[in-house]
């Protein structure tokens, strides 16, 4: 019994980081009605930069999350005024959006390659003590930290998004946008802000991924393709779907790695996403595609 | 009358292009081979091989309009039959031909198999939209890379891919070596290239593109779009399995590099960048990218980077691919002539036979 415990806080504890990666994944996807592929990449830029500033630089764990958040924040912003304005301006078919998160991508993960390296680079840990041991479960302590910060940024995304005005503000920019320009939201900024918050919340889940997994170049990738199909389980687009769907992700992945072995726990992760897409691809939550071919 | 006497002249024009642009295709090899080096010759073979599997991209995306971004998979399966086939099949050959005819066998029977799975992908797959189609696409790619990479039993040699000795004949002759391959696999490309223009023309294709300008009023017409999307996707396979197929040949040996979402991307960059829907764009993309990627190459790391780089730069810049700036730049041109022509002739009516016409 205390291996399905084991296994089931291991699997929250990836399971909160792909809910967090889902997460930005249908931000954007609600607001702009783009799929963004940089997004798995934010994770890397979140863990080369957190490393800069806590690693590197040395200043304290809760300042360097800080700086990480505003530098994706800023970052993504940019991208989205930079590149993905510029093409929409240029109203180009929406594979050519995608191909150009891809290339934002590229660029991502070749600038850290370039600037770090292509060794995995040790992420000083946060805490002294290696592991805690709550409940009579064993875990790395920056996974219980992983958890709570997951928690505590889902939810004040949540309130930020139903009990704040621009929240809301931002939910029905996001909903209409020719509607809510004519109520008088500004959607250019409520979209750069989207973007902005999933680049930053998947920054962030970078960070907390580095104590444990150690910075390199394919984790981004990897981590969020998976969060990727998190937030299509949960349902595209639905932000609870996101959590959810990434929670389901984490777990599915550990107990596979659990019981049936290493290898093919990304393999299993991919079939159950294929599987989703051909029997409800409108996820858990049932969410309607906004794009109609 | 002096006008009809210029324009039977200028019929002459286009198929002599034709005939040099030939002449200058079937003298390449050799007129790379002795200004650059015998591996740049290789590169062409790629590029050849690319050009068939961009194609089969182009059937799907650019005519069916079904976005792919795991066609590397198809790439993956088509090479890594025949690279199965010919080590647990292939065991003992009388002589080359023997063995070249064995290897043919095994490239059609890849190509072949190559199309069902895409065909079996497609039944589900064709009834998704856009983005979940594109993720679709993704997890197959994704999962037969896993399946190449941590094969059950080590088949596929995981991760340090599989190395065969294909088609030698081809390299020993006294011709440099890579040229009989170059003709080889060019004769591959004019069967693929004219499969597609036949399939282009012909009814399916027809519907191929109705179905890709509107999904809704293709079904109203009659077109059973289902079954046309599935046809699309198994063609397009067969022509990206089947230069899997090629290349493992060319190269001699296959890793699981060539399953990853990298090729995957790199296929639809070419695609795009050259101009989808067309003939002549995935030749123009592929060879551009190709090119590009060899002349950066020398850069190691930064190699990665300067792709993304130029990629966002291209996208930015000339969404339609080198193709459709091309074609549009000639349209306006046409343009220009026609309306000079058209002033001109408003002149000579004007100030011509003394007629007073509306007087």
């Amino acid at each position: 019994m205390n291996i399905v415990f084991d296994l089931f806080m291991k699997g929250l504890i990836l399971g909160s980081i792909y809910g967090l990666i889902a997460l930005g994944y249908s931000l954007i996807y609600k607001a702009s009605g783009l799929m963004s592929f940089a997004q798995g990449d934010m994770i890397t830029f979140g863990t080369y930069v957190g490393l800069l500033f806590y690693g590197i630089l040395g200043l304290p764990f809760w300042l360097s999350f800080v700086l990480t958040f505003i530098a994706a924040f800023i970052f993504g912003i940019l991208l989205e005024r930079g590149v993905i304005r510029a093409l929409m301006n240029k109203n180009v078919i929406a594979i050519y959006v995608v191909l150009a998160t891809i290339a934002i991508s590229y660029i991502i993960q070749n600038t850290a390659q370039a600037a770090f390296g292509s060794m995995p680079l040790p992420f000083p840990s946060i805490f002294e003590i290696k592991n805690l041991t709550i409940f009579g479960i064993t875990a790395p302590a920056e996974g219980y930290l992983c958890v709570v910060i997951s928690a505590v940024l889902m939810v004040t995304l949540h309130l930020f998004m139903t009990k704040t005005k621009f929240g809301t503000a931002m939910r029905s920019a996001a909903m209409d946008p020719v509607a809510a320009q004519s109520c008088g939201i500004n959607t250019s900024l409520s979209t750069g802000v989207t973007w902005g918050l999933s680049a930053a919340i998947a920054s962030v889940a970078g960070m907390m991924l580095g104590p444990m997994y150690a910075a390199y170049l394919e984790l981004g990738a990897i981590t969020g393709r998976k969060g990727f199909a998190g937030a299509v389980l949960g349902g595209y687009g639905n932000m609870y779907g996101a959590m959810l769907g990434g929670l389901i992700m984490g777990q599915v992945e550990t107990f596979v790695a659990g019981n049936i072995g290493g290898t093919y726990k990304d393999m299993i992760a991919y079939a159950l996403l294929l599987l989703f897409l051909f029997v409800k691809p409108t996820g858990i939550f049932n969410e309607k595609a906004i794009q109609d071919v | 009358m002096l006008e009809e006497i210029k324009n039977q002249n200028k019929s002459l024009v286009k198929p002599l292009m034709g005939g040099g642009v030939g002449l200058l295709v079937l003298a390449l090899p050799f007129l790379i081979g002795s200004i650059l080096t015998q591996y740049w010759v290789f590169v062409l073979c790629t590029m050849l091989v690319y050009i068939i599997a961009v194609s089969g991209l182009d059937i799907l995306f650019g005519y069916s309009g079904q976005i792919s971004l795991g066609h590397a998979a198809f790439f993956a399966i088509g090479a890594y039959t025949v690279a199965l086939m010919k080590k647990y099949l292939g065991g003992y050959m009388p002589n080359e031909w023997t063995l070249f005819l064995f290897i043919l066998a095994t490239m059609i029977l890849a190509a072949v198999l190559s199309a069902a799975i895409g065909a079996l992908l497609a039944y589900p797959a064709a009834k998704l939209k856009f983005h979940f189609l594109s993720l679709a696409t993704i997890a197959f790619g994704e999962v037969v890379y896993n399946l190449v990479n941590v094969s059950p039993g080590r088949i596929t040699g995981d991760n340090t891919g599989m190395v065969i000795t294909g088609i030698q004949f081809l390299n020993k002759n006294p011709l440099p070596k890579y040229t009989l391959w170059y003709y080889f696999l060019l004769f591959f490309v004019g069967i693929a290239l004219l499969g597609k223009h036949f399939l282009v023309r012909s009814r399916t294709g027809r519907a191929f593109t109705a179905i890709r300008e509107n999904t809704h009023a293709a079904d109203g017409m009659g077109i059973n779009v289902r079954k046309h999307k599935i046809i699309a996707f198994a063609v397009s396979a067969f022509y990206t399995g089947l230069a899997g197929a090629l290349f493992v040949n060319l190269q001699q040996g296959i890793t699981p590099e060539a399953s990853k979402q990298r090729q995957s991307v790199l296929f639809l960059t070419m695609l795009l960048f050259g101009g989808s829907g067309s003939m002549v764009g995935p030749i123009i993309g592929v060879a551009v990218i190709e090119i590009l990627m060899e002349l950066i190459r020398p850069l190691k790391e930064y190699q990665m980077l300067l792709y993304g780089v130029l990629l966002l730069i291209v996208i930015v810049a000339l969404p339609g691919g080198i193709y459709s700036g091309i074609k549009d730049a000639i349209i306006s041109l046409k343009r220009r002539k026609l309306v000079k022509s058209n002033a001109a002739t408003k002149q000579e009516s004007k100030e011509g036979d003394g007629y007073a016409g509306n007087k």
